[in-house]
């Protein structure tokens, strides 16, 4: 794909990527291009990030 | 919150214990589902639940005592990988393979076949759903076992992939695979099972 604007696919892997070992300056501005404009990445990576929230986070609220 | 002993030495008081007593179950569940042995898991939270007694004046009631708890546990559970690393078999299914499920998910022009679910209009909230953690955890325990062991040792134990890999004698590119499908596996359940079903 374009040098600027990496596509959905390539977004995929740099958002999963990114949550085991730390993008490169370059990697990190290629997703961000591409999440501004694309709401499937935008879920998708929000939806990584509440998975490790979630799991951080258990055994969850209080019993209370 | 609790009203515990100030005292280094004094017994920690009656609804202390009880409270800790009552997490049991739960923290045995979550310590099966790490280890994958129950006499480890058993004697994880054993020691955890006794480090927590001989630690009460420690407690400062800041986080709640699950909390506080569940934090003792997660390190026991990391002193016990780190003093015994063992070979460990990979499930049939876990093994590396080329990301070909992947593919699939694309279309030939490299774009979303299907848009993922929005899940994340207000994530606190979702996270204060003591039914979503119950869901969570269903969905962990379906894991192949081994998927379910890398997955909790990077995101609830919170250790690096190189840890891991080191940890397990895996490699790299398999850690990744695993750690990716189990991302997608949970993903799918949860969708499934929760944010889709609220949409």
């Amino acid at each position: 794909m374009s040098w600027l604007m990496p596509d959905c696919k390539e977004s995929h892997r740099l958002a999963a990527e990114g949550l085991d070992r730390e993008l490169t300056r370059t990697e990190r501005m290629r997703l961000r291009i591409h999440l501004a404009m694309c709401a499937s990445c935008t879920n998708f990576t929000r939806q990584v990030n509440l998975l490790r929230a979630a799991i951080r986070s258990f055994p969850g609220p209080d019993q209370r | 919150m609790v009203n515990t002993t100030t005292e280094a030495n004094a017994p920690p008081n009656a609804d202390f214990i009880r409270e800790l007593t009552a997490m049991r179950p739960k923290l045995l569940s979550f310590a099966r589902l790490q280890l994958r042995d129950s006499h480890a898991a058993e004697d994880a939270v054993q020691e955890a639940l006794l480090a927590a007694m001989e630690q009460a004046h420690r407690f400062e009631g800041r986080s709640s005592l699950r909390t506080w708890v569940t934090t003792i546990l997660r390190n026991r559970i990391i002193d016990h990988f780190r003093r015994g690393r063992r070979e460990v078999q990979l499930d049939d299914e876990d093994g590396a393979e080329d990301l070909a499920s992947f593919d699939g998910l694309f279309t030939e022009k490299g774009r979303f076949r299907e848009r993922p679910g929005d899940w994340a209009n207000d994530p606190e909230a979702t996270l204060s759903e003591r039914q979503f953690f119950e869901v969570l955890e269903a969905c962990v325990t379906k894991l192949p076992a081994q998927t379910g062991r890398v997955f909790l040792m990077r995101e609830w134990l919170e250790l690096s992939t190189d840890e891991i890999c080191h940890e397990l004698g895996i490699s790299s590119s398999n850690c990744w695979v695993i750690l990716y499908r189990a991302r997608m596996r949970l993903r799918e359940c949860l969708e499934l099972n929760w944010f889709g079903a609220r949409r």
